[in-house]
């Protein structure tokens, strides 16, 4: 038993030089590796670049956070920024001129605590983030999670809400801040973030701590106004849920201004149906079902309304064929279909 | 709490299978909503209204047990879309909150002042 030990004693003293070289080999080779997996920073796709290169969005109001209150502060300070023209031809672009409305004065951070604050758990959720600025006629609008996209919302004259976590997901320190400009020079970010009026962070840090949430974030725009980059499918949802809480006629700026950014979005056109129809704009509702089809043949429930709707036009030789379509299409309404043509 | 979601759901039934007689024969005339078209592929619509407000009385319960003012309630409720309020009602506990504040011990601060300066983290303003 004794007998290890000295040995390994034995080839301690012979070689203590060959166990201090491994041991900073080993230190070494430990600190390659963690600086190596951090010290690039995050690959951007090449469009990207075309961007200006500095952008910072001066007029972005702040409201530094109180306690633990970085949700209604981020919110605040989105809901109190109107968006400024989009300037993205200029190479280097300066701050935009002060602009737009007056400041909505009854938006602060201290009047968002009781629509947003959540005391039993000292912070704020992502869904009330975003019902919260839907009650401030704003539609929220989620970005795409990549780096690249957030800058050209950002290029675009857009603030970007992000929820970020600061700190390792084992100790979560989640936290809400607004993006407000970059610089692809220097690789760094500009935020409002919590009492910070102008905290600067490079790329690489930041999209550390942006993508333990799963790269979070969303734009505010009044309705009538879409933001580029959104994906289709987000845009809809975003305009139905603000929908859903003012009524199909506060909406309906919104679905012109979607069919016009994204033609070639189906659903978008579908909304834009309904709105009319709710309006009693028969014509140009039955327009828009028409668009819905064009852009997606296989989208059964345009066909049921399109059809629907050139019924009441007394176009009944339309309203069969597009009933007929809808009837045939393997979808939730096909039942619906049937029984709309069995009773035309 | 079990009695209160039963007594909804019993008068939910009850109001919509009273509603749908007069509906049942105008919904042929009237158009999908653009909301319902999103949400066709989840279940039959009675039901998922059902579902749908169940959700928000059980998130108004929890924002009630979690501090949330009596006056502010209804309005933050109604707020959210029905997608919004469904994810809340089931996992309103494990949501991240944004507070900005870490909630962890001294022993923590140590190893997050060494990734703060990896560029991991971004918990002290003083390491930059």
């Amino acid at each position: 038993m004794s007998f290890p030990l000295p040995a390994k004693r034995d080839a301690h003293r012979k070689s203590p030089q060959n166990a201090r070289r491994a041991g900073v080999l080993l230190c070494g080779a430990l600190l390659a590796v963690l600086l190596s997996g951090c010290a690039t920073g995050p690959a951007l796709q090449p469009a990207t670049y075309q961007l200006p290169k500095r952008v910072e969005l001066t007029n972005v109001p702040f409201y530094p956070q109180e306690k633990y209150q970085c949700g209604p502060a981020a919110l605040a300070t989105a809901l109190n920024y109107a968006p400024a023209a989009k300037p993205r031809s200029a190479a280097v672009w300066k701050a935009p001129q002060a602009r737009g409305r007056k400041r909505d004065t009854h938006i602060t951070a201290k009047n968002l605590v009781p629509q947003v604050f959540i005391p039993g758990r000292d912070g704020s959720v992502q869904p009330e983030m975003l019902a919260t600025a839907r009650r401030h006629e704003r539609i929220a609008y989620p970005v795409r999670p990549t780096l690249d996209a957030l800058l050209a919302h950002v290029a675009d004259g857009y603030p970007v809400v992000v929820m970020q976590n600061l700190s390792l997901p084992v100790w979560p320190m989640w936290h809400y801040a607004v993006v407000i400009g970059y610089d692809l020079g220097e690789e760094s970010l500009i935020l409002r973030s919590g009492e910070t009026r102008r905290h600067r962070v490079s790329f690489r840090r930041f999209d550390a701590t942006w993508a333990r949430s799963q790269r979070w974030g969303f734009v505010l725009a009044r309705p009538g106004r879409i933001p580029s980059g959104i994906t289709p499918r987000r845009a809809v949802q975003a305009i139905s849920d603000y929908q859903a809480l003012h009524g199909i006629r506060a909406a309906l700026s919104s679905w012109q201004a979607l069919t016009q950014a994204q033609p070639h979005n189906a659903m978008a056109h579908f909304g834009l149906g309904n709105a009319y129809y709710e309006q009693q704009a028969l014509q140009k509702s039955a327009l828009a079902f028409q668009r819905a089809t064009a852009a997606d043949a296989a989208l059964g429930v345009a066909w049921l309304n399109l059809g629907l709707v050139n019924r009441e036009l007394g176009r009944m030789n339309r309203a069969r064929k597009a009933l007929e379509k809808a009837a045939e299409l393997d979808s939730t309404w096909q039942e619906k279909a049937r029984t709309a043509l069995e009773t035309l | 709490m079990p009695y209160f979601r039963r007594y909804v759901a019993v008068l939910l039934i009850a109001v919509l299978s009273l509603g749908a007689l007069p509906v049942g024969a105008a919904q042929t005339a009237g158009l999908v909503s653009t909301q319902s078209a999103l949400q066709a592929d989840t279940a039959s619509s009675d039901r998922q209204r059902i579902n749908d407000v169940l959700a928000r009385a059980d998130v108004q319960k929890q924002l009630l047990a979690q501090g949330v003012s009596v006056d502010q309630v209804k309005n933050r409720v109604a707020a959210l879309s029905d997608a919004e309020a469904k994810q809340m009602a089931e996992r309103l506990d494990a949501m991240p909150s944004g507070a900005g504040v870490v909630g962890a011990l001294f022993a923590v601060f140590v190893i997050l002042l060494v990734t703060d300066i990896l560029g991991l983290t971004d918990v002290f303003p003083f390491t930059r």
